[in-house]
Order: C-alpha cells, then sequence, then structure tokens
C-alpha cells in the first residue's frame, strides 16, 4: 500500500498541525494504522493486530453492506434535514422499533456530546429546572456543558471545578465502590445516595432536571450497575420533577448481547426518559441520536425556537444507520456477542482463579472489564500492571486499552464480529504475560500447569455444544488450541526485570 | 475552551444576532437564539452588529469603523468596572443569520486591538463563509485586511461538501496552553481518516476547479444585476456581499429602512413555485441569502435575477397582504439560519 508519509514524518507533521492535547495509543510507540477489516487493524508494516477495543466499528471494520450503502447515496443526494426524505422517517422508525414505546421521538446529530447536550437541554426545558445528578467517574462529552457532568474530566482540573449546579452520586460499583458484591441490596443502597442527593439540593432551594448515567460506566472502568438501580433512582428523580437520562453512547445497539440497549439489563420495567446514543450507530460515520417521549419532544418544541443541526439526519448518514441495523441483524451479532461474551468471561474467570493479579472479572456479551488488582484483600488497583500488560499485548499484536479512575481495569468492548478464537486467543496471551509479570515481581501464580497441558484438559472434555445455549462455553477444537500456543513458547524475557510505569 | 484556558478568563464579547451553534455553551453567546430562550448570561456581552446598512452608524458615517470598534471598547471597560474579565471577542467573519452583514475593512483589527489589550483573544467564526467563498480570498475575515490575523479560527459546514466535519484551527501558543492542563482531549469521529480524504478532495475541487476565481466572477455578475434591481424596485434597500455570499435588504420604506418581512416571506414562497430555492435571514427575516454551491454560473444568476425581477415586477410587497395566507404565516419559522 503506497504511503504518502513515512511513520516519522507522520508524526512530525503531527506533532506540527494537531493540537498536543489530542493523544495517541501508546504514546512510546505509537501505532500507524492504515487499513482495517472486521475486527483486524493492519499497520504501516502491514502487521496484523487483534482489536478489542473499537466498539466505534461496531459490525466490523470496511463492512462491505455499510460502505455500499453509503457510497451509493452520497452519489444520490447529502443534503439537511430542512428537506423531506426518506432515509430519516425509515431510519427513525427502524431505531425507534428497538425501544420501548414511548421513546418515539428521535433527534439526529453527529457526535455523542452533541447527542448528551441536546438530552440536557431537553431536559432542563421540560419543567425549567436547572440541576443535574451525575456518577464519579462519570464521562459523557467533551463539550463545555458536558465537561460540566462529567467527573471523569472535571476531577482533573482541579478541585474546585465542580459547579454548584452539578451533583455526584456514588457509581454503583459493586466490586470497587462504597457497597459491594457482600451488602445485602447495593441497588437499593446506591439508589438511596441519590435520594440523599435530592433532599440535600432541595433543602437548598435547588431544582432537580435529570439524572444522568451511562448505562454501563466505561471510562469509570466497566461498571455494570445492580439490577434495580435504576428503577429506583428513576423514581426518587421523577419524584423531584426530574428525568432520567440514559446515556448509551458507548453501549447501545446490541453489545450486551442479550438485549438491544444495555438499559434493558436493569430490567423490562425500566423505562428512561430520554436516550442519548453514538459511537456504534454509523460504524465510524459521525453520526448520533437522542430519542425521548413525545411529551418531553413538545415542551421542548414549545418555546417555539427551532432545533436545527446542519448535519444531523442526512440521507447518508441514516442510509449508514440503516445498513448497520441490517448487518446486526443479518449476521446475528446480538447471538454472536452473548455466546463470545459468555466464553470470554469463562476464560477470564479461570484467570481469576489462577492470577492474583486479577482481582475482578465483570461483563456482559462483548462489554467485559478486567480489574488489575496488587492486593486482593484491599484491591489496590494494580495501574502499572495494566499498562505494562497492554504494551506487552501490543507486542503480541492484540489491541486492548485500560480504564477506570486508576486506569488499572482492561476493557473489552471489540468490534461485535469478534469470534471464540480471538477470545481464546487474547486470554491464552494475557494468562502467559500475568504468570511473566507475577513471576518477576514474585506473586505466586495458582496452578501452576502449564498452559499446553490446560489447553489439552479443555479439548478432550469439551464436546461440541450447541452454539444456542447461553450459558455453554463454545467449543475450541484442538487445532487451533495447539496454534495459539505457538505464542508462548517463547521463555519469558523479563525474569528478574523490574516492571515500570 | 481553549479561550478561556489561554486568557484565564470567562467573559466573551459576541455581536447582536449572532448565531454560533445549538449546544448549551453556544446558545449561550447566541443573541439570536438567547433572546427568545433562556435570556443573557452576565459573562456574555452584547455588541452591536458593524452593519452600515441597517446598524447604529451607516454608510453616511464619517469613520464607522471606529464607531463600531469603539463600542467593543466601551464594554470591555464597562465589564472591567465590574470586575470581569474578557476571555474572547467571537464573531462570524460575515454575519449570516444577523443578515449577510459585511463588517467594514479595519473593524476586525481595531476590535483585536482592543480585546488582546484586555488580555482577551479574537476567535473568527468562518463555519458559514469559509473555504474560497468570498471569491477574494479563502477566508471571509481576509477582506478586513491582511494585517488581520484572528487567534482562532473556526470551520464547518462547507468543509466536507456535507460530510460532518468541522475544525478549529489556532496558534501554537494556545494549543499549548490548553494541553497544559495535561487533560487529554478526544474527539470520536474527529480527525478520522474517511473526514480527511473528504477534506483533502474538497480541497482538490476547490483548487481545479477554480471555484474562487468562479465565485468572484459570478459574484460580482449577481450583484451587478441586483443593483440594477435595486435601481427598478424601491423595495431593494440593499445589495451587499462578496464572491458568493450575497444579501438583498427588502425595505418597505426608503426613509426607515423598515424590513418588508412578509413581503421577502412571500417572494420566497413564489420563487420556489419558480424552481428557485431561495432563503431569508436578518432580524427582521427580510433579507434574501444568496450562498449557492460554488458552482453557481452566469446563467443560474441571470435566471434568478429575471424570476425576482418578473415577481416584484408582478406586486410582490404592494398587494402583499391578500395573497398572504395563515399557512405561510406558520411555516415563517422554519426559515432560518441554514
Amino acid at each position: 500500500m503506497e504511503e504518502r508519509y513515512s511513520k516519522a514524518e507522520t508524526l512530525a507533521l503531527r506533532r506540527k498541525h494537531i493540537g498536543p492535547s489530542c493523544k495517541v495509543f501508546f504514546a512510546k510507540d505509537p501505532l500507524k494504522i492504515v487499513r482495517a477489516q472486521g475486527q483486524y487493524m493492519f499497520d504501516d508494516k502491514g502487521e496484523k493486530y487483534l482489536d478489542c477495543i473499537n466498539n466505534v466499528a461496531h459490525v466490523g471494520h470496511s463492512h462491505p453492506h455499510v460502505i455500499k450503502a453509503a457510497t451509493k447515496q452520497m452519489e444520490l443526494l447529502n443534503t439537511n434535514s430542512r428537506f423531506l426524505h426518506d432515509n430519516l422517517v425509515q431510519y427513525a422508525q427502524r431505531l425507534t422499533a428497538t425501544l420501548p414505546e414511548k421513546l418515539s421521538v428521535c433527534y439526529f446529530v453527529n457526535s455523542g456530546s452533541e447527542a448528551n447536550d441536546l438530552a440536557l437541554r431537553l431536559a432542563r426545558q421540560y419543567h425549567g429546572h436547572q440541576d443535574v445528578i451525575t456518577l464519579e467517574n462519570a464521562y459523557h462529552g467533551h463539550v463545555t456543558s458536558l465537561i460540566d457532568i462529567s467527573p471523569y474530566k472535571f476531577n482533573q482540573l482541579g478541585k474546585d471545578s465542580k459547579k454548584e449546579f452539578v451533583h455526584v452520586a456514588p457509581s454503583p460499583d459493586i466490586y470497587r465502590g462504597k457497597y459491594r458484591e457482600d451488602h445485602p441490596d447495593p441497588a437499593s443502597a446506591y439508589a438511596e445516595e441519590v435520594k440523599k442527593i435530592i433532599e440535600e439540593a432541595q433543602k437548598n432551594g435547588r431544582k432537580i432536571a435529570a439524572f444522568i448515567a451511562e448505562s454501563m460506566q466505561s471510562c469509570g472502568g466497566q461498571v455494570i450497575p445492580p439490577v434495580g438501580y435504576f428503577q429506583k433512582v428513576a423514581e426518587y428523580v421523577h419524584a423531584a420533577g426530574g428525568l432520567f437520562i440514559a446515556d448509551e453512547v458507548q453501549v447501545g445497539f446490541g453489545r450486551v448481547g442479550k438485549h438491544f440497549w444495555a438499559f434493558q439489563l436493569q430490567g423490562e420495567d425500566f423505562v428512561p426518559d430520554i436516550v442519548t446514543m453514538g459511537k456504534p450507530i454509523g460504524n465510524g460515520h459521525p453520526m448520533s441520536c437522542v430519542v425521548t417521549t413525545r411529551e418531553i419532544a413538545e415542551s421542548f418544541g414549545a418555546s417555539g425556537m427551532e432545533y436545527f443541526n446542519t448535519f444531523g439526519g442526512n440521507p447518508v448518514s441514516c442510509a449508514i444507520g440503516l445498513a448497520v441495523l441490517e448487518v446486526i441483524e443479518k449476521e446475528d451479532l446480538q447471538g454472536n456477542a452473548t455466546r463470545v461474551g459468555n466464553y470470554l468471561l469463562e476464560l477470564l474467570a479461570e484467570q481469576k482463579e489462577k492470577h492474583p493479579l486479577v482481582g475482578d472479572i465483570r461483563g456482559v456479551g462483548l462489554f467485559v472489564g478486567v480489574d488489575l488488582v496488587k492486593d486482593q484483600q484491599k484491591r489496590t488497583p494494580a495501574t502499572a500492571e495494566a499498562l505494562h500488560l497492554i504494551y506487552k499485548l501490543k507486542e503480541h499484536h492484540i489491541l486492548l486499552s485500560a480504564d477506570g479512575p486508576h486506569r488499572n481495569i482492561l476493557k473489552f468492548k471489540p468490534p461485535m464480529c469478534f469470534t471464540m478464537e480471538d477470545a481464546k486467543h487474547v486470554v491464552e496471551t494475557i494468562d502467559a504475560l500475568l504468570t511473566e509479570m507475577e513471576e518477576a515481581t514474585g506473586m505466586k501464580t495458582e496452578n501452576n500447569v502449564s498452559t499446553n497441558a490446560q489447553c489439552k484438559r479443555k479439548t478432550t472434555e469439551g464436546s461440541s455444544q450447541p452454539e444456542g445455549a447461553n450459558e455453554s462455553i463454545g467449543h475450541m477444537n484442538g487445532a487451533a488450541c495447539r496454534q495459539e500456543n505457538g505464542l508462548y513458547s517463547k521463555k519469558p524475557s523479563l525474569s528478574s526485570k523490574r516492571i515500570r510505569t | 475552551r481553549l479561550a478561556r484556558q489561554y486568557t484565564k478568563h470567562e467573559d466573551v464579547i459576541v455581536l447582536d444576532h449572532a448565531y454560533h451553534g445549538h449546544l448549551t455553551s453556544l446558545i449561550d453567546i447566541s443573541p439570536y437564539k438567547f433572546r427568545n430562550l433562556e435570556g443573557q448570561k452576565e459573562w456574555v456581552h452584547v455588541a452591536p452588529v458593524p452593519d452600515t446598512y441597517r446598524g447604529l452608524y451607516r454608510e453616511d458615517h464619517e469613520d464607522s469603523v471606529t464607531a463600531y470598534a469603539n463600542e467593543v471598547k466601551n464594554i470591555i471597560e464597562q465589564a472591567h468596572k465590574r470586575g470581569r474579565k474578557i476571555a474572547a471577542f467571537f464573531v462570524e467573519s460575515l454575519p449570516s443569520v444577523g443578515g449577510q452583514i459585511i463588517p467594514p475593512a479595519g473593524y476586525f483589527q481595531k476590535v483585536a486591538e482592543h480585546v488582546r489589550k484586555a488580555g482577551g483573544i479574537f476567535i473568527a467564526d468562518e463555519i458559514q463563509v469559509g473555504f474560497g467563498r468570498v471569491g477574494k480570498h479563502f477566508w471571509a475575515f481576509q477582506l478586513q485586511g491582511e494585517d488581520f490575523v484572528p487567534d482562532i479560527v473556526t470551520m464547518g459546514k462547507p468543509i466536507g461538501n456535507g460530510h460532518p466535519i468541522a475544525c478549529v484551527a489556532t496558534t501554537e501558543e494556545i494549543a499549548e496552553a490548553f494541553a497544559s492542563t495535561g487533560v487529554e482531549y478526544f474527539n470520536t469521529f474527529g480527525g478520522n481518516p474517511v473526514s480527511c480524504a473528504i477534506g483533502l478532495a474538497v480541497l482538490d475541487v476547490i483548487e481545479k476547479e477554480h471555484l474562487q476565481a468562479h465565485a468572484t466572477e459570478v459574484g460580482n455578475f449577481l450583484m451587478q444585476l441586483l443593483k440594477e434591481q435595486k435601481i427598478k424596485h424601491p423595495i431593494i434597500g440593499d445589495v451587499r456581499g462578496s464572491g458568493l455570499f450575497i444579501g438583498v435588504d427588502l425595505i418597505k420604506d426608503q426613509a426607515q429602512r423598515t424590513p418588508a418581512t412578509e413581503a421577502a416571506e412571500h417572494l420566497i414562497t413564489r420563487l420556489k413555485e419558480e424552481y428557485i430555492l431561495l432563503s431569508t435571514d436578518g432580524p427582521g427575516r427580510n433579507v434574501l441569502k444568496f450562498k449557492p454551491p460554488m458552482c453557481f454560473n452566469m446563467e443560474d444568476a441571470k435566471f434568478v435575477v429575471d424570476t425576482i425581477d418578473k415577481l416584484l415586477t408582478g406586486n410582490i410587497g404592494q398587494n402583499s397582504s391578500c395573497e398572504w395566507s395563515e399557512d405561510q404565516a406558520s411555516s415563517e419559522m422554519l426559515l432560518t439560519s441554514s
């Protein structure tokens, strides 16, 4: 593939013309990616990487169905939504069909940040309230109004950065948060915290416009709220005249497997008032959407002021959105997410038994987090180890990222075409690397059976199981397993080297 | 965000009737929006539009540039008296929603002087007008003079020919101040390879098809034809523009320059029936705004003006109340800025 610039030149030009606040992955040794297909990325040397990061390429990088739909429409028309067009209404119809009935009105925008900002505008306009309750470690976007409600960001700006109209509730993290897995009812306990916040705010004459939460916190560390939490919070917020905004920008469109939307994990009796969606919606094309109820939409329109978004809802974006929905359906990506996700969780659970560095495994569908700790009792985040692991994984051509307030949580959110083989390959690599790291620091790896033997064990006991069964591990044939073993026939190179940040 | 981080100040000066976007933070600095919604925040200051046709200081003023710039100077002084500090002066290089305004040359320079002296910076919003539309320059702020350079330029709309892209360009100094917080700026879709390929293609076409020169040529011709119409039809109060960014200000009377709102609305509707799409803007919704695709040609220009001539001759403005219907009145809300 003909490249215009060498990697060094690319880097130099980037330093010259792109804002220094815009970071690159693997800063010490950045990757130049020139091509991608499905769940794989290819660098300037033609090296192939397994992508476990890019939930944005939801149906797989460069999916032909999406490209075809985009090109076809681009050749016909790409203009604004002040003209009537079928793509817009067709897409709105298909999209709202995936949601509970009362969420029927769409506003198309182009980025998660625009969507969340509009969600706030809708919520504030509704009863004229101003205040917003957000979660610890939340991240909702980079526009001014959203930095205000994103502790993940404003906490980095200094301790007085929280605005007075913003209230921060504890993140419903049952591994690392205030109420943990040993608490009898964490959902209620965490919801009670929100209730307290509302009462306190009201005492000070403040009025709640909204409670906003990512249906599953991503930057916050792959946090899955306990079931029932949203319902209780919604009850308190509604009583105070506020609305519930579910931010699905990171996690929507079937990623969790058993449902199309992550908020649906909370239960069928839970329906948010406003849902924002983004990232995966267009497989990488800049688009996004806010869906709400007719009532809230009408209240917003009552001011008489038009809402116009230059690019939002254009025919090309809608054609792309429709194509993505079609692929999700045709390729049964939700089913795949459940099957592969469950398998991945099983494999990782085994790793947790084996490696003291692994504190917790959590996830649903293809949204999985591995919480690395230095100490199982205290759950001290293993930040340096996580960073080291990420870099080593890159050397093994696996792209994974770490997040959470302590940057110690490995986060899996790969393209939805991620396979069983991919899952096995990643976990085997992580296994080997963790063993290496633990040996280097003198931590004891449990069950120090060689991984070859372990793999053989799986192939003999694992007979073909129907892929439809939710909880079953998909069958891994021996050949694939043995192939992957080639990775760690290499002796660990670390030996006595101290793990550096 | 860049301006506030760089200057460590909070306040923003904008022009009346400005429109900078629909986000919460931008409604706050868009009088066009906030006057009908949340009202003016205390950290926002509104300066008079440097509109030499309809504004405070008109074409007969001996030095409207200084006069308008002094309005900004006064605002800064007033703000300082209240202990407030200016982060930025934020302006569309050619106010569009404000009515296709061409600020008199030299205005930006003087304003920049006042603002920078107060520790603030100058933000030029080129979202509507950049990329060669004005013909003689690539950027509309360049109409002010070669000695004028803003501190931050924002661009959008035309940049990707419809593909959702936008960009902020600034100095290394400001970029580094922003980076110095250590907080990453990440934008999921921003700068992706597809958008950049599209952006490059647009620049290629602008160059290969000489769209800038074309805009000058056709724009000048269009202005000339419209000026002839101005002489012929008293409803046309002013014709102003540069390249393919032109406004035709319709008035009810020459003395007061009262906006001919209904007539403008009616003309737009009739033009659509003649298969010509045009829109109106300005606080009086009376300015016909031309900002067509840059491949607009001489024949198109002639055709539009001939049609407008025909329609104006056929009593639009005289008997507009007879042809004015309820439907048209309610659709007025829709024909605003784009």
